[in-house]
């Protein structure tokens, strides 16, 4: 086999492996089917053209989908209407500086205690039917963040290709986001009277 | 700890620092072996950090199940056609 006939190989069988995440991520870009597979196919064909400054194959996921962002934000600039719900400024929003373990130590340990209930375990009303409503209710950034690595299954560094950050960042936006989600999910279970009295708020140890 | 592990327990780190790094960690973010150490052994013995580990890790399953999204055939069929019809590396 010639070295060109493995890097083709290599190329298809790369594609087939990651179609599904290419297209979780482009339809997580556009939230248009239609527009996301034009957009796996645009990504798909300049990652072939680009091919040879692919440097180390194992990276291919990281390295084709910086081209499937770059893909995007070229389209978004070719057209002056808005074609989706997601912005450029989704995608490249710094929120600076966390202060994540205040959040969670101040989140009330009966929270976790009513968690560990086993009447009220994964699978109830809250986390069955509101972990959505929840998480569409984060603020962009952390939305687009959690749902590339939990929901698509990115690991941090696909992520930061994907959104155009440093590695460090979507770590920093991981925290927040899970963070707050918790938080939206404890006043869920308030509301609807789950979550036991306000009296019992604590501080974790 | 076990009677049966020689080491040294790892050096114990506070809920501070075990939810510092708690999000990476149930990512499989946390690949140090020392700092994977200080976490398990944090969670082995604190309860709170433990429930609230628990709670992230159901809360990802669910968010892993509440999307179905199987890649369209027409996009299969198009990527296909499209990985046949590669010309030489570097051009379209």
């Amino acid at each position: 086999m010639t070295g060109r006939d493995d890097t083709r190989t290599f190329f298809a069988t790369a594609v087939q492996d990651n179609m599904n995440a290419l297209y979780a991520v482009a339809l997580r870009l556009t939230r248009n089917g239609a527009d996301a597979e034009d957009l796996v196919a645009e990504s798909v064909t300049r990652a072939w053209v680009a091919i040879d400054t692919l440097g180390d194959r194992t990276h291919f996921r990281s390295w084709v989908f910086r081209i499937q962002r770059n893909c995007f934000i070229s389209g978004l600039r070719r057209r002056s209407a808005r074609p989706t719900e997601t912005s450029v400024e989704d995608l490249q929003t710094d929120e600076g500086e966390l202060d994540v373990a205040s959040l969670l130590l101040d989140e009330p340990d009966d929270f976790l205690a009513w968690w560990a209930n086993p009447e009220h375990r994964v699978g109830n009303e809250i986390l069955g039917q509101q972990i959505m409503t929840a998480i569409h209710e984060l603020p962009a950034v952390f939305r687009s963040t959690v749902m590339l690595v939990n929901v698509d299954g990115l690991t941090y560094d696909e992520a930061a290709a994907v959104l155009g950050v440093p590695p460090g960042t979507v770590r920093s936006r991981m925290k927040r986001g899970r963070t707050l989600l918790q938080k939206a999910l404890w006043q869920q279970a308030r509301d609807a009277g789950l979550g036991g009295s306000d009296e019992n708020d604590g501080d974790t140890t | 700890m076990s009677d049966t592990d020689d080491r040294s327990p790892p050096e114990e780190i506070g809920c501070l620092e075990a939810i510092e790094a708690l999000y990476a960690y149930l990512d499989g973010e946390v690949r140090d072996p020392l700092s994977l150490a200080q976490i398990e052994h944090h969670l082995g013995h604190c309860r709170s950090c433990y429930s609230r580990a628990e709670l992230e890790r159901a809360l990802t399953q669910h968010l892993r199940k509440s999307v179905d999204r199987d890649v369209p055939e027409s996009l299969q069929v198009r990527l296909r056609r499209l990985l046949d019809g590669l010309g030489p590396a570097g051009t379209p």
